[in-house]
């Protein structure tokens, strides 16, 4: 017994750097060797899924990219099965950026969902506006007057020319908003600014360590569900019945949370026992 | 598959890699990738605020191309005024005005954050930089200002709303819909997460206990904060493991196979030469 505690104890003290080496390899493993562990939807992401199945054919969805590269793992999967559901549904889609590499990220979707699945049209079916910078000023101008803030997309066209920009004046014409978040500007100001006074339905999907601060917006209805992290985006994709790169991540994502947990539990054991001895002498 | 994207591969597995190797040590690949990171963020905000802010909705409300001929004498020294600096740099004030779509006279408004702007900037000159303070005091007034009422609405009207739940025609429990039970959990933890944060009260007696069970409800909201957070590390993880692979393939010369490969054969030299220089 003394031998198997000095075992946990010598676990505990592991060096970093053999952790960092066990959680990649776990991390890695199922990547090559996909387990096919069931994704089972929580109930914020199906009131997302079910806001947008609401939504008919022309009704117009503003979706803000709030997230970039550092990020684009946990988001990116979201948007993108969030777009195939919209056009899907033939929903109109407008696409504003708060960040200055959200634009990119709505490109590089865009071009995934509406180019080359959809096959939609540019200025009828989507529209990219862009990026602006201004954080909460920016929500405030399109709350207001969208001109105000665009006056061209982000293709350099004018908004009165694009033909599904006619009677789209300011966020209540919109009928669904989505903020794909990963901090600041992003979901908090969105509410604050534009759902919150205009009354308009939003959903939002966020990382996951943005889950806690956003879960409050949700729980009092102001959020009308979340997506949160790689496991939203993976949920969501299950609800469309389209798997993406959300799923395939979500075998390495369990495994590694399992061998976590276990680090957390032979830590605390480790600690406890070294306890006991150093009050023992 | 072309070469700037087979570069750029390799790149990105670089950079990847150097972060990476931070978990070894700090090392000279990290620095590079670190600095990299830093100087491109910079220069990539910098540009992105000024073609899409500055220019467009600064300059082009300054200076707007004229909808009729330019007349007057004010005006024409004010497009004078624009023709010298288009003179200057053409990509920022190109020939005739800033073409916004709908032609409008000038806005002379703009000319205060203009001058703000200006002002802000004055902060480099140690014998100016008490101008920068006017730009920040209209920055910050403004921003309490515009975050005041859209706080006071959503973050404490909104909030009281969500928590004044109700306790009828419902079940007593469910484990993920609304239930009496988890009705009954958001309201003692907002009360008891209120009370905590009471100082005018000493926390012994009835008021403590219920203010430990306040401490209780915030150490499972921190739980969960951390538990959000590891997942959100391993998602990104994921993330650069999967670009990893897939750069790791033949259509990009097995990139993440010879930079890691390289990486570790010139760190082990980078280590051993700093044991023998300690050592010396």
């Amino acid at each position: 017994m003394e031998k198997f505690l000095d075992f946990i104890v010598r676990a505990g003290a592991l060096d970093r750097r053999v952790i960092f080496a066990v959680i990649a390899v776990v991390v890695m493993l199922p990547l090559f060797f996909p387990l096919g562990l069931p994704i089972r939807a929580s109930n914020s992401s199906q009131a997302v899924y079910d806001v947008v199945e609401d939504l008919k054919a022309g009704d117009k969805a503003l979706i803000s990219f709030e997230y970039g590269p550092s990020t684009m793992p946990e988001i990116h999967p979201m948007t993108v099965a969030l777009l195939r559901h919209l056009f899907e549904k033939d929903v109109k889609v407008y696409i504003t950026c708060l960040w200055p590499d959200g634009q990119f990220m709505a490109m590089d979707a865009l071009e995934q969902v509406a180019v080359n699945q959809y096959h939609k049209v540019y200025g009828e079916d989507y529209v990219l506006l862009g990026y602006r910078p201004g954080a909460e000023a920016i929500i405030k101008g399109l709350v207001s007057n969208i001109r105000k803030v665009f006056t061209v997309d982000s293709r350099g066209d004018f908004l009165d020319d694009i033909p599904m920009m006619v009677g789209v004046n300011q966020v209540a014409d919109f009928d669904f908003l989505f903020s794909a978040s990963a901090g600041y500007p992003g979901t908090v100001e969105w509410v604050q600014y534009a759902a919150d006074p205009t009354g308009v339905t939003m959903s939002t999907g966020t990382t996951s360590i943005q889950v806690n601060e956003v879960m409050p917006y949700v729980q009092s209805g102001q959020i009308v569900g979340i997506l949160g992290g790689m496991p939203g985006a993976a949920e969501y994709e299950s609800l469309i019945g389209q798997p993406g790169i959300g799923t395939s991540g979500m075998d390495a994502q369990s495994v590694a949370h399992i061998v976590i947990v276990a680090f957390i539990i032979f830590g605390n054991i480790s600690f406890f026992i070294e306890r006991r001895r150093s009050k023992k002498y | 598959m072309n070469g700037s994207e087979i570069f750029g591969a390799w790149i990105a597995v670089f950079l990847t890699l150097g972060i990476f190797s931070y978990l070894y040590k700090d090392n000279p690949f990290y620095k590079i990738a670190e600095h990299v990171f830093v100087g491109v963020s910079a220069g990539y905000w910098m540009a992105m605020a000024f073609w899409t802010q500055v220019q467009p909705n600064l300059f082009g409300r300054l200076w707007p191309v004229p909808e009729g001929e330019i007349s007057g004498f004010f005006m024409k020294t004010w497009y004078g005024i624009y023709n010298f600096f288009g003179a200057i740099v053409p990509s920022v004030f190109p020939d005739g005005g800033i073409n916004k779509g709908h032609g409008h006279d000038p806005h002379f408004i703009y000319l205060l954050p203009f001058a703000l702007g200006i002002m802000m900037l004055m902060s480099v000159h140690s014998k100016l930089s008490w101008l920068a303070r006017l730009g920040i005091a209209y920055t910050v007034g403004m921003a309490a200002g515009l975050r005041a009422y859209a706080f006071l609405n959503s973050n404490v009207l909104g909030q009281i709303k969500g928590t004044a739940v109700s306790f009828v025609d419902m079940p007593f429990f469910s484990l993920t819909g609304v239930s009496v039970f988890n009705n009954l959990i958001i309201l003692v933890g907002t009360i008891t997460g209120l009370l905590y944060f009471y100082f005018s009260k000493e926390h012994s007696g009835n008021f403590g206990k219920v203010t430990r069970v306040g401490i209780y409800f915030l150490m499972i909201s921190f739980g969960a904060s951390f538990g959000f957070a590891v997942m959100g590390r391993i998602s990104l993880l994921i993330g650069r493991f999967t670009d990893l692979i897939s750069y790791g393939g033949s259509t990009y010369n097995y990139a993440s196979l010879w930079v890691l490969l390289l990486m570790i054969v010139l760190l082990t030299i980078w280590t051993i030469k700093g044991d023998k220089q300690a050592t010396s």
